[in-house]
């Protein structure tokens, strides 16, 4: 799995074969499938793998970091970022290489770009007056931001957009928290 | 786009080339909306056109080709309308509105042409991200200049314009691809308060929207 971040991040998903795969990780062919279907399975699982981790280590910082609302938000917005510096290529693959990579694989992203919709929802004070969109406005803000950091090849530099990105998200809730006249 | 009449119409090569070229552009739209880029071929987008294999390349060298070609026409006409709402004048909040107003309009009218830009376009790889990154970037300058900052704070940072554009287009691309294409002027105010609350705050930007 290791093996197909690394080469969907050096060469892109369609260029990347099996044989690509087993001789950057070292198995042989038949070890690859015996557990995975093929290089779609392996992708989709690498891709799962790298969220679920992404994932745990964000929440785990939300539900670490004393403070209110803003400091969960801005906790689990440098987790984030962290994850993108530390694994660049797990990065790429789940951010660039998935969007087109095949249709289970644009699912999956669609829904992690919901799971975290969800995420930001749970953290965020409601306010009626807000719009119901915002959440995904700004996670689709945030992800965009990233993105072309990665894809210009500065993945691990992705902390220094914590203080612009952390204010933009946090900026539609400042009326909310009486920041700002209503 | 109309189909030509048959036999001797009396209209000129140029004028029947285009025709055939546009008829070819808005099939693949169509046929990407309703199967994926992988399973539409040429036959298929010659047969909705009207126009026959080799003709077909006699415009485009391949699926590819036109694909492209349909992906950047569509995106310099999303682009056209867009700016054309930007520049009609007024203050930097009415160009904004305006400007939002006319892309959701757009998008709405047309929804293989939004769907082929904001959904099956990007699945089809390509190197369409490129021209997609490139769209978007060419808003920024639009939506920077005359951004003001909210009364008393410094000016937001630079890359609010970017991710305020990214974000709007994420919005999009989900409510296209959820096939809400045509109720998406209804999403202007929403999008509108996202857009503007960086540079003016929350409570102004609620106000400008209300009061449209």
């Amino acid at each position: 799995m290791d093996a197909i971040a690394e080469l969907t991040a050096e060469q892109g998903y369609e260029a990347t074969k099996i044989g690509d795969i087993v001789g950057r990780a070292g198995v042989a062919r038949k070890t690859l499938y015996d557990n995975f279907e093929g290089k779609e399975e392996v992708f989709l699982t690498a891709f799962d793998t790298a969220v679920d981790e992404a994932m745990r280590r964000i929440e785990e910082s939300c539900t670490e970091v004393e403070g209110g609302w803003e400091e969960r938000l801005q906790a689990g917005l440098e987790a984030f970022l962290r994850y993108v510096a530390e694994e660049p290529a797990l990065a790429r693959m789940c951010m660039i290489e998935a969007l087109s990579a095949t249709p289970a694989a644009t699912e999956r992203y669609e829904d992690t770009m919901q799971r975290f919709v969800e995420l930001v929802k749970r953290i965020v004070p409601h306010d009626e007056r807000l719009p119901d969109t915002i959440e995904e406005t700004l996670v689709g803000g945030v992800a965009w931001i990233v993105y072309q950091q990665i894809r210009r090849h500065e993945a691990d530099k992705a902390e220094d957009l914590l203080p612009e990105l952390s204010e933009f998200m946090l900026a539609p809730f400042a009326a909310t928290a009486g920041r700002e006249p209503a | 786009m109309e189909r030509l009449p048959r036999g001797r119409h009396g209209l000129s090569r140029e004028y029947v080339a285009q025709n055939q070229r546009e008829r070819l552009l808005g099939a693949l739209a169509e046929c990407l909306h309703e199967k994926g880029y992988e399973s539409t071929t040429v036959a298929q987008i010659g047969k909705r056109a009207g126009v026959s294999k080799s003709d077909f390349y006699k415009h485009f060298e391949s699926k590819d080709n036109c694909f492209l070609s349909a992906y950047d026409d569509s995106v310099a006409r999303i682009r056209e309308h867009t700016v054309a709402g930007c520049e009609a004048g007024g203050a930097w909040t009415t160009r904004v509105l305006a400007a939002l107003g006319a892309l959701l309009d757009c998008l709405s009218r047309e929804p293989a042409q939004a769907r082929l830009v904001f959904v099956e376009g990007l699945r089809a790889g390509r190197g369409v991200y490129d021209r997609y990154q490139e769209a978007l970037q060419s808003f920024v300058p639009y939506l920077r200049q005359g951004a003001p900052a909210p009364p008393g704070e410094t000016p937001p940072p630079a890359a609010t314009d970017e991710a305020v554009i990214g974000g709007i287009a994420s919005l999009l691309s989900r409510r296209i691809a959820a096939e809400e294409t045509e109720r998406l002027a209804e999403f202007l105010p929403e999008i509108a308060d996202f857009a503007l609350t960086p540079y003016i705050g929350a409570a102004e930007a609620r106000r400008i929207i209300s009061g449209r």
